[in-house]
């Protein structure tokens, strides 16, 4: 048995009643670097042991990250007591609707690295030096990221359930910078480290660096090319808003009264497909209830939002947990997706895809994407590290950054092409306990993208 | 525990130039309620030690959370082998520092810990019960959350400290749905509530119920008034929105680390260039006076030393309107020629290393007495309440702001609300057009909670001090 499931069921021994531990044991290494030089290293080793409570629907909760007897128990008493409190304070039933059972079975998934899971410093430093020798070859300056992450995870609760799952993450960001402070940008995201290439990575940014001083574009509306990375910005913020469904449960979401109806172009299918090729694979979410796909939007009709056990309940009318809780018992702000796949098309390339636009713009990537109306979908922020002009059906000149404020339900309406290879991109934050996940997305062409500064 | 991590920092001697040895443990609850139900009582504890090394240019930093002797050199080791496996740097000086001894202590005169869940849990309810009734409104909340941080850091340049911060906060949420929109109303502060670097008092110092009822009646208020009209026009903020503008074009573009490219692949890097601090730029009009204050009572960015020991100190960043100093660490510091550092070195916890952060980053008060005294004099403009959204550039260039509510300034009387009401600027135009900011009497603390920063990412708390103020001629209406 592992050492993490062990620790699971010893924790779950100190909780009366109905409850769940989840111990989730990080190894991860971040390198980070500017000006082609090292400049932040870190590496965590640390295992955090949650223990949740249930009373009468209401859940309590205590996380420690010491793993003594002593420790183990008093987390339980506080778990225990806070929903106790939270029932005494409520004064009826909460809205849990109880733990789910052990599911049959788990499917295996290719999530699990070895070499990965070794959490070596070493291709890390030669990923490095990669990034620095092309660098100096243009004569510009790298910056960037090399990250790698092993994470267990394994449940044990009062229903039956064990559970333990092992994913590895790997993400290398490349940004090459000339002395005027013009970018291009890469990046990569794999399970396994050895997926990673430090030097085709900075090639691909050196070729977005261009000698030619960068244009102003006006507010308006344009065409648009968006890379791989902008599309998924895009998703991820679509995610939150659109699919989680607590809030459509709670008719705050931006598919209320839209689910059956068409959303978004015929060529739309996006999918939470947590075993699909080329995403980050899980085996089941933080209540133990197995990931398995679900179409969200299908030839642009909205078909699903996803559920946890508690907005399952809420929701009502015989829905099921979908396997999107974001923690144990649910997270106070509802389940969201976590594997989204957006169907590629047949577009050859970026060229292809920018071929019938007479006047527009590529997007590499998106910064600082913000809501700005959650039930329109509409959000703002600004391109970054490559922004581009099309002319006459070709990707001429670069431009100056630029704001935009649009719907992603709109983009998504007014997409007229998606090339057929898809990539998985993700920023790769990883605040608090290391949860890789990214989107499978690929390049597409809209008519309108609306540019506001 | 001091005495172990100085013997970790005494192992590391001979194989490093530079190492520290830091200590936290974190207390932490949250809770959270709607309607009639609880969302959430999270009650979280960790602790760990975090070692950082200097090796050649390089830095290693390991975590972990076993905080015996054993556990800190086996970190310790991991540290020097990560400072060892990066490609080589030159050299990287750091700032002086004098070493310093002692505790402190940030002032908490109700232990929010002590205080039983049912009266807090109690607390929040009454407050949501107090935004309830109206069939209009789909969903009422409160939160509170608590942390205590016990820090002890010892480094090789003599520092050994142990200091605890108490952090205790709370707010409220009118979700309203009606004619096909909905609307949001906060109180005190749109981000999870108003949090300060002290006890339960200052919770019960919110008065949420008191306040309740106006929240709930301002989100109905809003379903069915008008979108802003686009145009330019002159604007007051509250107080809460101009520590976030604050926040976002000032004190995130002083950070020395991103003016010196040290952030560019993540958080950005700055329009202020390190150079920027010895030619007087302009910032701002001569209204714009701002200050980094790590010894403000009951700020969220004070303390009695940094992650790297040196002190807390306060700091005039811009004085009317010209910029005169960064936000600094000891590493940023040297690279431009700083006697010391500025006192920004601070680290989310065990397993994060130090970062430039801002302290208590403020705009001092101004002359234009109190926000009545304001708006009076403000014959044709518009008052924005409480943040919706927000943007800015990787450069903290160019943003774009949203607001929960606007209301019209007319011959010095408030007026009319607009719904969905939003502003764009460029950062030095902006600030020059502040023409005048309230009085010490509207200053208040803001506790902000969710600054990210840093990969691994880092959520810091920062306070601003603010008081509401005027810009003219300013972008509105955008999205």
């Amino acid at each position: 048995m592992s050492r993490a499931l062990e620790l699971a069921e010893r924790a779950l021994r100190f909780l009366d009643g109905e409850g769940q531990a989840t111990v989730t044991h990080e190894r991860s290494l971040v390198l980070r670097y500017a000006r082609s030089a090292p400049t932040q290293a870190t590496d965590v080793d640390d295992t955090s042991i949650h223990l949740l409570a249930l009373r009468d629907g209401h859940t309590g909760s205590a996380t420690t990250n010491v793993d003594t007897d002593e420790a183990l128990r008093d987390a339980a008493r506080r778990a225990m007591a806070a929903a106790e409190a939270a029932a005494r304070a409520a004064g009826g039933p909460g809205d849990h609707p109880g733990l789910p059972a052990p599911p049959a079975a788990y499917d295996t998934h290719d999530g699990d690295d070895p070499d990965t899971a070794r959490v070596d410093p070493s291709p890390g430093g030669a990923a490095l030096k990669a990034a620095f020798a092309v660098a100096a070859e243009r004569d510009l300056e790298a910056f960037g990221t090399w990250s790698t992450g092993a994470v267990e995870t394994a449940l044990a609760s009062s229903t039956g359930m064990h559970a333990v799952d092992r994913v590895t993450d790997a993400y290398m960001k490349i940004i090459l910078r000339d002395a005027r402070g013009r970018t291009g940008w890469d990046a990569q995201m794999a399970v396994a480290v050895g997926d990673l290439d430090g030097e085709a990575g900075a090639r691909r940014a050196a070729a977005k660096v261009t000698a030619e001083e960068p244009a102003t574009l006006p507010p308006g509306e344009y065409p648009v090319v968006l890379d791989a990375y902008a599309v998924g910005g895009l998703l991820d913020q679509l995610a939150g808003l659109a699919f989680n469904g607590q809030s459509h449960a709670e008719g705050r979401g931006a598919l209320e009264g839209k689910l059956g109806t068409r959303v978004a172009a015929p060529s739309i299918t996006l999918t939470d497909a947590p075993h699909a090729a080329g995403t980050l694979p899980r085996a089941f979410d933080f209540e133990g209830v197995p990931k398995a796909p679900i179409a969200l939007i299908r030839d642009g009709v909205a078909e699903h939002v996803v559920h946890d056990s508690r907005s399952a309940a809420l929701a009502g009318g015989g829905a099921r947990s979908t396997g999107h809780a974001a923690t144990p018992g649910g997270d106070q702000f509802g389940p969201t997706p976590t594997n989204l796949v957006l169907a590629g098309g047949d577009a050859r390339d970026l060229a292809a895809l920018a071929a019938p636009i007479e006047r527009g713009i590529y997007v590499t990537r998106l910064w600082y994407v913000n809501v700005v109306h959650p039930q329109q979908t509409l959000v703002t922020g600004t391109t970054r590290d490559g922004t581009f002009l099309i002319e006459d059906g070709k990707i001429t000149k670069p431009l100056h950054d630029v704001r935009f404020t649009d719907s992603v339900l709109r983009i998504l309406d007014q997409t007229e092409a998606l090339s057929a290879t898809a990539q998985l991109v993700g920023d790769a934050e990883f605040y608090g306990r290391r949860f890789a996940w990214g989107v499978v997305a690929p390049a597409l062409r809209a008519r309108g993208f609306r540019v506001t500064g | 525990m001091l005495d172990l991590l100085r013997e970790t920092v005494e192992r590391a001697a001979g194989h490093c130039a530079y190492a520290e040895a830091r200590h936290v443990h974190t207390r932490l609850e949250s809770l959270a309620v709607h309607d009639e139900l609880v969302d959430a009582v999270d009650a979280d504890e960790s602790e760990g030690i975090g070692v950082r090394v200097l090796v050649g240019g390089a830095w290693g930093f390991a975590a972990t959370r076993d905080v015996s002797s054993a556990g800190a050199e086996i970190a310790l080791r991991r540290a020097l082998a990560l400072a060892a496996a990066q490609p080589a740097a030159g050299a990287r000086p750091l700032a002086p520092v004098a070493p310093s001894t002692g505790h402190w202590e940030s002032a908490c005169a109700i232990d929010p810990f002590a205080i039983s869940l049912d009266e807090r849990l109690g607390h929040l309810f009454a407050a949501v019960a107090a935004m309830r009734g109206d069939a209009r409104i789909i969903r009422a909340e409160a939160g509170a959350h608590m942390v205590r941080t016990r820090k002890a850091l010892a480094t090789s340049d003599g520092t050994a400290v142990t200091q605890v911060s108490t952090e205790t906060g709370a707010g409220i949420e009118a979700t309203a749905a009606g004619g096909g929109e909905i609307q949001v109303r906060t109180y005190p502060t749109s981000h999870g509530g108003n949090v300060a670097a002290a006890g339960w008092e200052h919770v019960l110092g919110l008065d949420l119920l008191g306040h309740a009822p106006r929240v709930a009646a301002e989100a109905i208020e809003l379903l069915t008034a008008p979108e802003l009209p686009e145009g330019r026009r002159t604007i007051v903020l509250h107080g809460e929105q101009v520590a976030l503008q604050l926040h976002e074009s000032i004190g995130h573009a002083l950070e020395l680390d991103r003016m010196l490219l040290g952030e560019a692949a993540y958080a950005g890097t700055s329009w202020v260039a390190p150079g920027d601090l010895t030619t007087a730029l302009r910032y701002g009009s001569e209204h714009l006076n701002v200050s980094a204050d790590a010894t403000l009572a009951g700020g969220l960015g004070t303390f009695g030393w940094d992650d790297e020991g040196v002190p807390g100190a306060r700091t005039m960043l811009v004085e009317n309107g010209t910029l005169r100093a960064a936000l600094s660490d000891r590493q940023s510091a040297a690279a431009i020629g700083l006697d010391g550092s500025g006192g920004c070195a601070r680290a989310e916890g065990f397993d994060r290393q130090p970062i430039v952060r801002m302290t208590n980053v403020s705009l001092e008060p101004g002359a234009a007495g109190s926000l009545a005294d304001l708006i009076a004099d403000t014959g044709d403009g518009l008052y924005l309440e409480s943040n919706r959204s927000w943007s800015i550039d990787d450069r903290r260039w160019q943003f774009q702001f949203a607001t929960e509510v606007a209301r019209e300034i007319r011959d010095g009387e408030l007026g009319r609300l607009y719904r969905n009401p939003s502003y764009a600027g460029i950062t030095p135009q902006f600030w020059g057009s502040l023409d005048a900011v309230c009085g010490p009497d509207e200053w208040r603390l803001w506790g902000l909670v969710n600054c990210g920063k840093g990969e691994p990412g880092q959520i810091m708390q920062v306070s601003h001090g603010t008081a509401p103020a005027r810009f003219r001629d300013v972008q509105v209406g955008v999205a």
